[in-house]
């Protein structure tokens, strides 16, 4: 995984619920790194030892927890390295949602042993689109939703997230329909 | 053929232009940041050339652009200043070609500034990897200028910490030349940091001693083990002697590498001088206990001949006293009156009890000591048990009291020392009879415990019992639980103690349960091992009893039998009681008289005192059996004392058979009738 994943779960309880329940989080989930590299590649097992202490330390459900840091990995986190990529993927909300099968190709070049999620786009409407994603790591659709919430909330455009399939119900990918503007109110 | 649509997509950025140089169309991303550039109008009216690569003052011409073909062209929009990096291209006519490319940009940013956004490019277009490359680079020297912060900021702690830290820290690289020196290794050496950093170790720290120690201790740490501790001594410029104690190991470069070693130091001088002291304290007074035990040996020696003389002293003339009350009961001397019998059968009867006095005594203070000794042995139980019962059936009868046993067929047999096991049950019996009134019962019981490997003796009464406060008391030395009961009822109050010690010594317990006016119950265990589950371990240590029926030759020109001790009343005593039972008696006064009387009367049998002034009994026993004429001739030891080893020194010395004094003359009669008749083979005998 991404240091910068890690480093966004850092952010988030040191920032919303200080620097000692960060303390006491690594020291449940054994991580004894004292800073995370971005661009650094880590072993899973230590993100999802971090999730597993965080929901025991703030008491918060696991889903609870992988939603709140994709939304907040995309507001704040990657916006403090990555903002203008980010920006530049897109001038609103629809055109970055069509450009991200590509932005994640092109980190998988960059990166080809991190193993990037892959998405892939399909059904795309005035108003609508379907987002697949592909990813051999268990247990993220949650995080996927946040990160979907937080793009929403970066290009203030309303969008609205509903999970079509599910890995981790037995399908092949997870699949989100992604709605935006008067769709997500409807 | 590619449809001008799909130009388009390929090259979003691209102009297409005339022989005349007039634009023909442009691609859509292009058109839109660059308004002016509209089919008709002059290609140089909307982009100058940025000229890097082209030769300056060359004409900018369609002929020149064509012989160009391979090289990269850089344009600037005239309205908006957007540099473009162009490809002249010849299309399907010589007379139209195209200028193919995307706008230079070298931030993120930028591209917002230009209004564009990364699906403006086409996906074959490498600037949007260049940009996220540029991106990833940028996050990544952000995160190692984090990195080097704190780092700076964990050095400057550590560095703050090694200079302020009370013990002498020092460092040294591979070559031996100092690299750290705090203000401790300041003080402790008399060297200034500035002066001691690119130095040898060994020019600043020679007051240290052995040097040897010191260089293998640091020889070590460069080696990569961790080297552990030295002790050694430092002569400070002053001349003050310190003692220190040195920690080394290996410090490790970024690659992992052993770079230097790292030395702390601990003056430990008041350690060491407290030490010292301690040493010295400690040796003084393992001497003074040496000195105490040495005097408490001396002590326990003492005693155990204070105990072995008193036992003389007291048992000879109590010898005497027993001795001839028995001869005169039996008419030895004549006949008595009946006042006259009665008078001695109470002499004999405070005589015994003084006996038992004397020997419960001995007992305790053999046990107190340690010297009591196990004689096991297989035993019958039912023997044991009416053996005890008889020694308090007179008691019982004459207080109407039934006394009865009720045994348990699973034990038959123990292995054992009978003698104390009967010691502890008569003890208990004898108790029990005397606390249970008139007309009152007790039972000797006997249950083998199969759950516990235990066979338990339980002696209970219908007597007076004993209150729970009582009970505490019951088993402690020289206690009568009630002084008023010693009025009633006579005992020393050594009775329960031996009774409690020798059943720990026989590897069991005593317990006692008692109800005020209902009675009580005293249960002794012991291990039940039987003859056949003990036969390996079984040691050939069963003593012989003496006994059997007892007789006498009965005729005064009897076996001759020469009696040797110095104190003449037990001589005569047991000389007179000798020639009643139809003896012949020759008496000495000691060991030498004894062997000289033996020598020339060749008796059949001898008794011999141990404890005689000149030469002692056991010197006379070895010289007698030197002789081969008295290589048989039975020799019956007689001793004052009852300590232990007593025995075996007589029975080592050549004996057949030891009896302590005083001697109950029945069974010495029955011993030595045994001995004369026995074949000439040794034999142990004691009462």
């Amino acid at each position: 995984m991404y240091g910068m994943v890690n480093k966004a779960i850092e952010d988030l309880v040191t920032i919303k619920f200080g620097e000692d329940k960060w303390k006491e989080i690594k020291r449940r989930s054994g991580v004894n790194i004292d800073v995370f590299i971005s661009n650094d590649a880590y072993d899973d097992s230590i993100t999802y030892g971090l999730v597993g202490a965080a929901s025991e330390v703030l008491g918060l459900t696991p889903p609870q927890i992988l939603f709140a840091f994709g939304e907040f990995w995309v507001l704040h986190t990657a916006r403090l390295g990555y903002g203008d990529l980010l920006s530049a993927a897109g001038r609103d909300l629809p055109e970055f949602l069509d450009y991200l099968p590509s932005f994640h190709i092109r980190v998988a070049l960059i990166f080809p042993h991190l193993k990037p999620p892959r998405f892939e786009t399909s059904d795309r409407g005035e108003n609508h689109l379907t987002m697949h994603y592909f990813s051999h790591r268990p247990g993220l659709s949650e995080f996927v939703k946040g990160l979907f919430s937080g793009i929403g909330k970066m290009y203030e455009t309303p969008l609205k997230v509903t999970q079509t399939k599910s890995k981790d119900a037995g399908d092949d990918h997870d699949e989100y329909l992604l709605q935006w503007g008067a769709a997500a109110a409807a | 053929m590619l449809t001008a649509a799909q130009f388009s997509r390929l090259f979003p950025f691209h102009v297409i232009l005339d022989s005349q140089m007039r634009i023909v169309s442009v691609g859509g991303v292009l058109a839109r940041i660059c308004p002016t550039a509209v089919p008709g109008v002059a290609f140089g009216e909307c982009f100058s050339l940025v000229r890097i690569g082209v030769a300056s003052g060359h004409p900018f011409d369609r002929e020149y652009i064509l012989s160009q073909q391979n090289t990269l062209f850089v344009f600037r929009t005239s309205a908006s200043q957007v540099m473009l990096r162009f490809q002249a291209l010849v299309l399907d006519s010589p007379e139209r070609f195209a200028f193919v490319g995307s706008p230079w940009v070298r931030k993120p940013n930028e591209l917002a500034a230009l209004g564009l956004v990364m699906s403006d490019f086409a996906l074959h277009d490498s600037t949007v990897d260049l940009l996220q490359l540029i991106q990833t680079a940028t996050v990544s020297v952000r995160d190692a200028k984090d990195l080097a912060a704190r780092l700076e900021l964990q050095r400057n702690d550590l560095e703050e910490l090694i200079a302020s830290a009370n013990v002498p820290i020092l460092g040294v690289d591979r070559q031996g030349f100092i690299t750290e020196w705090n203000r401790a290794s300041e003080r402790l050496f008399g060297v200034a940091r500035d002066a001691a950093l690119g130095r040898t170790l060994e020019s600043q720290t020679a007051g240290l001693r052995p040097r040897e120690r010191v260089a293998a201790l640091v020889h070590e740490s460069l080696d990569g083990r961790s080297a552990g501790e030295i002790e050694c001594s430092l002569i400070a410029a002053a001349g003050r002697l310190s003692q220190i104690r040195m920690s080394g190991s290996p410090r490790h470069g970024v690659d992992g590498e052993v770079v230097g070693a790292l030395l702390i130091c601990h003056d430990i001088t008041a350690l060491a001088e407290y030490r010292k002291e301690l040493e010295e304290r400690v040796a003084a007074r393992t001497t003074e206990l040496s000195k105490a035990n040495a005097d408490l040996s001396r002590a326990m020696s003492a005693k155990d001949d204070f105990l072995s003389a008193m036992s003389h002293e007291l048992r000879t003339p109590l010898n005497a006293v027993l001795g001839l009350s028995e001869s005169l009961l039996e008419g030895v001397y004549g006949p008595l009156t009946d006042r006259q019998t009665k008078s001695l059968g109470t002499i004999a009867e405070s005589g015994h009890h003084l006996l038992t006095l004397i020997n419960d005594l001995l007992d305790i203070a053999k046990l107190g000591a340690g010297k009591m000794e196990l004689s096991l042995g297989d035993v019958s139980v039912s023997d044991l048990c009416a053996t005890s019962v008889r020694l308090v059936i007179q008691q019982a009868l004459a207080k109407h009291i039934s006394v009865r046993v009720i045994s348990d067929e699973a034990v038959d047999s123990l292995v054992t020392d009978a003698r104390r096991l009967k010691q502890v049950l008569v003890n208990l019996l004898s108790n029990a009879v005397k606390f249970t009134n008139n007309g009152g019962s007790v039972v000797l019981e006997v249950c083998g415990r199969s759950d516990d490997g235990l066979v338990a003796f339980t002696v209970h009464d219908t007597g007076i019992g004993i209150s729970a406060e009582d009970l505490k008391r019951l088993f402690v030395p020289f206690t009568q639980i009630d002084s008023r009961l010693s009025r009633q009822y006579s005992g020393t109050g050594l009775g329960l103690t031996l009774v409690r010690r020798l059943s720990l010594l026989l590897g069991g317990d005593v317990s006692v349960m008692s109800e005020p006016g209902v009675g009580s119950r005293f249960t002794v265990t012991v291990p039940w091992v039987t003859p056949s589950n003990a036969a390996e371990s079984r040691s050939n240590t069963a003593s012989v009893t003496a006994g059997g029926e007892s007789g006498s030759v009965g005729s005064s020109a009897g076996p001759l039998i020469l009696v040797v001790d110095d104190d003449i009343p037990t001589q005569e005593t047991v000389s007179d009681y000798l020639i009643s039972n139809g003896y012949t008696v020759v008496a000495a006064s000691n060991g030498l008289e004894g062997v000289r009387s033996a020598k020339l009367r060749e008796p059949r049998l001898i008794l011999m005192d141990t404890q005689m002034p000149g030469m002692n009994g056991l010197d006379a026993t070895r010289e007698l059996r030197a002789i081969r004429a008295f290589d048989a001739t039975p020799i019956v030891a007689l001793t004052s004392g009852a300590m232990a080893g007593d025995r075996e020194r007589c029975l080592e010395a050549g004996a057949n058979a030891y009896f302590s004094k005083p001697v109950h003359l029945k069974e010495l009669l029955s011993t030595i009738d045994s001995l004369l008749k026995a074949p000439s083979a040794r034999r142990e005998a004691t009462p």
